[in-house]
């Protein structure tokens, strides 16, 4: 039976890093290559021991998967593809194949400056991954080779995610990545068609939340910043370089024009001009508003903000600021975050999530005394506010994504075991179909039912036909012939076409059977008397008294015949074929019962 | 344990415990323990125990919990192993009365026991399983810990956890197995006990036996663990008694072989090898036999690894080396016989002909025949770098194998027989297979550098330039022979083409490809001239201005290269050929100071730097005023790795100064005498002029710790050059100090803008001998991280989230 094997070596009940091996059809995928910022070492990465094992990795592994740019889904690509040795083919969307670099050098820049660390990937690196990786079109199939095609999606979340939908044969899997299912300012929603996979990988970071509108939780950010500003202080904004520092930078914007307001917003770093170009370039990965208005007014080429210059944390008066890394970590967000943290009127809004050990994780825990280099310590008297700008899809918009896609099964992963249990729950008992959430490590085995392709000869078509039966693809109906295998193909054809096509004589096997009757007549007059039976009984039949003396039902014949041993006793010989099977058995319990007593 | 930690540890250990208190960070708890496995290295950790009897407490309170946690559950059971790798914390914790008086009772048992997790509700979760195999891994390192193991019947269920759902689990079932035999095998037994097993420990005894059985069973599952096992076993133990072993399980290993199709063929092939490997392989003929069988029963593609294992063997007889050799040949003694034009042997030596099963195996499928060829390619490439590699090494024939591999790729071939026409219809445009051909092709051409190879390489030029991923992203391709010149009027075009390509990864590419080549050929005249004559060196110079950063990048580092051999005259416009154009000194400083990417401005820094030390003509012109310009744009750049290479030239520009500090090298070559060093005071004026000592002060308070280290290094080697010279100075006039102290005070609380002005060399000196370089430098080393990795820090901010966490838990990146 022909299965599909699932197993996460990352993201299994967790959303530290995603990535997902898929067996289908004897093809091995993996499905993104993530990156965990939580760890300093070699944790950081996915075990890829478990599939190295199995000897050359670009012999076993038929290609790689990125659904965006983030690095929980690319972060350990290089480290994958440079350092364990992967050479075969990395798919990803264009936009993914552009930005995913910048992010992927920044993290390295940010993680040799503080860490010192060795182990880790370099830039030339970096290049040499990104120089292995094919883009592919939304909607766009794409054969990784004469068995194995994938085709993206539009996911929503940030520019360029996409889903994968892979298949081999009539098997196919779909793997969300990270979606949203609600459009934001600069993105649309996930779509995807009725594909009816055998089975759904899909996120599940918030399966038990129903998200409040973004809308409160944008004015809400805007209102913090406009009353920091117009109290004269300066609010710092950690980002990392694309994402959401472009989703804010937009929201500023349009608030900056039309509130008319003159306090500065900078961006610290050069990175963003790179950003904000592909974000220009891939315009049509954006959402249908951003679309309409840029030919009048590009959304990403910002009036209001500008690049920021070192020398700036220093000027008087209000201002606004991006800067990365995005957890105040290193660099200059850290720098800043110093400069600025003792004074009230200053704020400090974090937008997205920190891992232990980060300053950002320190404040948004609540500790207002941090220990810095050299015992030194700094009391933190800025405002902290945490705001989540995060893009994905809710338990609504995932129930609404599966009923889109009409899966078989439905596995999940990126999310919390507690919160998944839930969602499975809700989902098996609405969707009436399976649902999977496997830790890490754990394989999930479905076994699929194969379709397998038969083409049916002309003539039994025809013949079908005659009968006035037209083929109905949404009617399955049932249909005699001979199954003939060869070269391996599936053909159905009529029993004579198969005999001629074999050179084979037909054959025919006829059941048979004795029964015995009390007649001290002769056998013709026996036979004789059976007729006259049968031909009042069986009256819709044709009946017949041959010269020989044998009498026919259809394809029944009975011969009479006199018993070597008793003479007042006659044997009935019955045989009939296989198709008059129900009327021989019907005959013969007939004839047990006797012959009527001639009047 | 520093005494602050012991303080928040009470209060930690309180929160594991309630089950209304979520686990702050997956990461959390794992750090909590690299910490505890830390300080249980370092110390008792019985004294640990007493002085913390918290931890005990939470022990007891995480067993006695009515639904504990997995996540916090495996974590005890991971800590309580770390503990009770001591032997005297060990028997405290198998007897230990809490200080809770209703939690008595034998915590190690009811934490490993029957009684324990192993029954409960927790065991499906995979990560409690994986916790107690850990907990068991670290508990098991002594005596005690054998009997305790099999008091509580641990081994039965380590057993069964081999076939565990999960992978991790299954795997650290296996391992931990190895480890008990090991353990087991330690005490008496070590030395040479009898293969039958009788004076083996009883715990050995037990594994041992479950991997006979495991053997006999007709589950590929169960001899696929067998065989993963014992991999491991040859693998990390190397004690005599590991002969013992081989000699009782190698007919059950043999007996694999018999079966059709053989089992688990991937694990025997990983545990033969394994067996080679170690002390046993030397001692055991019969092994070379079992790999001999093996080889041939084997299918080509699952005997390549072995094949492969086996050449790299020390010591291993030349027949089965010949043997081994021969299965690696196979499939390019196919390709070669089917693209034969006359009939006739391909060349190989003798066991390389082409045989039928490897025939059958390329006709079976496209996936078949691709993943061979790539497969026996990649084993042959691999094996020509080998010290051990065959002798005599069939250069020529491998040379036209992979030719014809190529022709077959790109249609070229003109194949005579069914086999030909069948590799003819899967190869064509195969890119994996070309790839691999060319990566194997690359490597032979450094190999022996026979004039065998030369006629095979005139052959594979002319396919260069057909195929779209011929020069391999990355380093340049090696194709390109190193002691031979290419065709170059061939070779020209092509690489022309591949810098006018669309795809920045063809130009990229190309121009790396240029940048090695130039390097190794640079100098020879055959290569200038038609180098010179080509279009490449313009080309090259228009990919300055290339759209995409890595192109402009690597046209830097090309135009550098060129440039250093003399090879790159500076373009004139077409449109106005009498303007003088700026040289490539101006056009790359002018690239540092204005794009927008970092890589390009890093290129300019890694030229520039090269150039210095080469003595570059545009360099040697004004030596001054070059380092004093690149300095002042590096400073002012935004990417620190950028100011770092700032650094780096500054210090190759003081070494040229001042000499190398041959004092603390004594490895370092010393410059040629031909320009004497030049008197201190000269020294300091120049660096002054050159506005060096502002760039490396005002880095030495860099946000990017690498720089602030990296200028502190620079100063300190300037600190250690002047201060043999400098007593005189210093006894002298005192010099003003203070604007340039104000200054340092200015830039370490993070005011960058303001300028130092003319600075006086004494009063910088004076600076420096009254700075604590080195003290600074220790503090660099340590890094902020030190703070964010210390435990300290880790248990304040799992402290700190209790109660704060909501919304953003779950908000990833």
């Amino acid at each position: 039976m022909p299965e599909i094997r699932v197993t996460p070596l990352g993201a299994g009940q967790d959303v530290g890093r995603s990535c997902i091996l898929v067996s289908i059809g004897g093809k091995n995928v993996m499905l993104d290559c993530g990156m965990h910022m939580g760890f300093s070492d070699d944790r950081r990465f996915p075990d890829f021991s478990y599939i190295t094992r199995n000897g050359r990795l670009t012999d076993f592994l038929d290609c790689v998967i990125i659904s965006h740019f983030h690095l929980d889904h690319c972060g350990a690509l290089p480290y994958f593809s440079e350092m364990v040795g992967y050479d075969g083919p990395i798919y990803m969307t264009q936009p993914t194949q552009a930005i995913c670099p910048i992010l992927l050098e920044d993290y390295r820049k940010i993680a040799v400056d503080k860490k010192g660390e060795a182990n880790f990937f370099t830039s030339q690196m970096i290049k040499d991954c990104m120089k292995k990786v094919v883009a592919v079109h939304l909607h766009q199939t794409v054969q990784v080779d004469d068995e194995l095609e994938i085709k993206a999606y539009y996911a929503g979340h940030v520019l360029g995610a996409a889903m994968f939908q892979i298949k081999v044969g009539s098997e196919s899997v779909v793997y969300t990545g990270d979606y949203n299912m609600t459009p934001d300012r600069h993105l649309g929603a996930a779509w995807i068609d009725k594909c009816r996979p055998n089975l759904l990988i899909t996120e599940s970071t918030y399966a038990t939340t129903i998200r409040d509108s973004k809308r409160c939780r944008e004015r809400d950010f805007l209102k913090k910043v406009h009353e920091t500003v117009e109290r004269g202080g300066k609010v710092l904004i950690p980002v990392f370089a694309l994402g959401r520092a472009q989703e804010l930078c937009i929201l500023l914007e349009t608030f900056w024009e039309r509130m008319d307001l003159k306090a500065p917003i900078y961006f610290s770093t050069g990175l963003t001009e790179k950003a904000n170009h592909y974000y220009k370039l891939f315009i049509p990965w954006t959402n249908q508003k951003i679309r309409k208005t840029f030919v009048q007014r590009n959304m990403f080429e910002f009036k209001h903000i500008k690049a920021f210059d070192r020398a700036f944390a220093d000027s008087p008066g209000p201002m606004v600021v991006f800067a990365t890394p995005g957890m105040l970590h290193a660099g200059q967000s850290l720098q800043i975050f110093r400069k600025w943290a003792g004074s009230e009127r200053n704020m400090v809004i974090m937008p997205g999530y920190c891992v232990q050990g980060t300053v950002g994780h320190k404040i948004l825990s609540g500790q207002r005394k941090l220990e810095m280099e050299g015992r030194q310590v700094l009391e933190v008297k800025m405002q902290v506010e945490y705001m989540s700008f995060s893009a994905h899809a809710d338990a609504k918009g995932i129930m609404q994504l599966v009923g889109q896609a009409e899966p078989e099964n439905v596995l999940l992963v990126h999310g919390e075991a507690k919160k998944m249990e839930f969602l499975k729950q809700k989902i098996e008992q609405e969707f009436r179909v399976s649902c999977y959430m496997p830790a890490n490590g754990e394989t999930v085995t479905l076994s699929t039912s194969p379709s397998i392709p038969v083409g049916i000869s002309l003539g039994l078509l025809k013949r079908e036909m005659a009968q006035g039966l037209l083929p109905d693809a949404k009617k399955p109906r049932l249909l005699h012939g001979t199954l003939i295998m060869k070269d391996s193909n599936f053909r159905l054809v009529s029993s004579e076409q198969a005999l001629k096509e074999l050179g084979l004589a037909e054959h025919q096997l006829r059941f048979t059977c004795r029964v015995h009757l009390h007649d001290t007549r002769k056998e013709q007059e026996t036979a004789l008397r059976v007729y006259s039976h049968l031909k009042s009984v069986l009256k819709d039949h044709c009946v017949q008294h041959l010269p020989d003396g044998s009498v026919t039902v259809e394809s029944i014949l009975i011969q009479a015949a006199a018993h070597s041993e008793d003479p007042s006793t006659k044997v009935l010989l019955v045989s009939w074929t296989y198709q008059d099977e129900e009327l021989g058995s019907y005959l013969t319990s007939l004839l047990k019962k006797g012959l009527p007593q001639a009047s | 344990m520093d005494p602050e930690c012991s303080r928040l540890l009470p209060a930690l250990c309180a929160v594991l415990v309630d089950p209304r208190q979520p686990v702050a960070d997956d990461t959390c708890l794992e750090k909590l323990l690299d910490w505890f496995k830390t300080v249980t290295e370092a110390g008792p950790s019985l004294l640990l125990l007493q002085e913390n009897p918290c931890l005990v407490e939470l022990l007891f309170r995480v067993l006695k919990a009515h639904d504990p946690r997995p996540r916090v559950l495996s974590f005890s059971l991971r800590l309580a192993g770390l503990f009770a790798a001591q032997e005297d914390c060990f028997q405290y914790l198998q007897v230990t009365p809490s200080s809770s008086v209703s939690q008595q009772g034998e915590l190690l048992p009811m934490l490993f026991g029957e009684s324990g997790p192993l029954g409960g509700a927790a065991w499906t979760a995979p990560t409690v399983r994986s916790g107690w195999l850990q907990g068991l891994r670290s508990l098991a390192q002594h005596p005690g810990a054998l009997r305790f193991l099999a008091d509580c019947g641990a081994v039965d269920t380590i057993f069964s956890l081999q076939g565990d759902s999960s992978l991790f689990v299954a795997s650290a079932a296996g391992q931990l197995l190895v480890h008990i035999l090991a353990l087991a095998m330690r005490g008496p037994a070590e030395g040479h006990p009898s293969p039958q097993g009788c004076d083996w420990p009883a715990c050995a005894q037990k594994i041992v036996c479950h991997v006979e059985d495991s053997l006999r069973s007709t589950a590929t599952l169960q001899v696929t663990q067998a065989l993963n096992v014992l991999t491991t076993t040859f693998g990390h133990c190397h004690s005599p008694w590991t002969q013992g072993l081989w000699v009782r399980l190698s007919p059950l290993v043999a007996c694999l072989l018999e079966k059709d199709p053989i089992p688990a063929s991937h694990s025997l092939v990983d545990l033969l090898l394994s067996v080679a490997r170690s002390p046993v392989g030397s001692s055991d003929c019969g092994l070379w036999e079992t790999l001999a069988q093996t080889l041939s029963h084997l299918s080509p593609t699952q005997a390549g690894p072995l094949a492969l294992g086996i050449l790299k063997l020390q010591d291993c007889p030349q027949a089965l080396k010949t043997q081994a050799f021969g299965v690696l040949l196979q499939p390019l003694a196919c390709v070669l016989k089917a693209a034969a034009q006359a009939p006739g042997p391909p060349g190989f030596p003798e066991g390389a002909t082409g045989d039928s099963i490897t025939v059958d195996t390329f006709l079976s499928s496209k996936s078949a025949c691709v993943g061979l060829l790539c497969q026996a390619l990649a084993h042959l490439e691999l094996l020509q770098l080998l010290p051990q590699r065959p002798s005599p090494w069939p250069q020529a024939p491998l040379l036209r194998a992979a030719v014809a591999i190529l022709r077959f790729c790109h249609g070229s071939a003109a194949p005579t027989s069914d086999v030909g026409g069948h590799l003819c219809a899967v190869l064509a445009g195969c890119v994996r297979v070309q790839r691999a051909a060319l990566d194997f092709l690359g490597t032979l051409s450094q190999g022996t550098g026979s004039e065998e190879g030369l006629p095979g390489h005139t052959q594979v030029a002319p396919g260069l330039p057909q195929g779209p991923q011929l020069l391999r992203p990355g380093p340049p391709h090696p194709a390109v022979p190193r002691r031979y010149p290419w065709p170059l009027q061939e070779l020209l075009p092509v690489l022309r083409k591949r810098l006018c390509s669309p795809c920045w990864e063809a130009r990229d590419s190309g121009l790396e490809f240029l940048t090695q080549v130039t390097r190794h050929w640079g100098g020879q005249a055959a290569f200038r001239h038609a180098l010179l004559a080509s279009e490449v060196p313009e080309l090259t110079g228009q990919l300055l201005r290339d759209p995409e950063s890595y192109v402009r990048a690597s046209a830097v580092t090309a135009t550098g290269q060129l440039s250093s051999w003399g090879l790159y005259a500076t373009p004139t416009g077409p449109e106005h050929p009498e303007v003088q154009q700026e040289s490539l000194f101006t056009e790359l400083l002018h690239i540092l100071s204005t794009d927008s990417e970092g890589f390009p401005r890093r290129a300019v820094m890694h030229v520039f730097t090269q150039w210095l030390k080469d003595g570059h003509a545009d360099v040697a012109e004004d030596l001054e005023q070059f380092v004093a310009r690149v300095l002042q744009a590096a400073s002012q750049d935004l990417d620190w790795e950028v100011r770092a290479q700032g650094l780096e030239l500054a210090l190759v520009f003081l070494e040229q100064l001042l000499g190398q500090p041959g004092s603390r090298c004594p490895y370092a070559v010393a410059l040629p005498e031909a320009a004497p060093p030049a008197t201190l005071a000269q020294v300091l004026q120049a660096l002054c002029r050159v506005q060096l000592f502002e760039f490396a002060l005002r880095a030495l308070f860099d946000c990017d710790r690498p720089v602030a280290q990296k200028s502190c290094d620079l100063l300190l080697f300037l600190k250690a050059k002047a201060t043999p010279c400098g007593g005189p100075q210093e006894a002298g006039a005192s010099p003003d100090v203070v604007s340039v102290e104000a200054a340092l005070q200015r830039w370490q609380a993070g005011e960058q803008g303001q300028p130092l002005g003319e600075l006086e060399p004494e009063a910088v000196m004076a600076v420096l001998r009254s700075m604590d370089l080195e003290g600074l430098r220790g503090m660099l080393a340590k890094s902020s991280d030190h703070m964010e990795k210390s435990p300290q820090s880790l248990l304040q901010d799992m402290l700190a989230t209790v109660g704060v966490l909501g919304e953003n838990e779950a908000d990833c990146y």
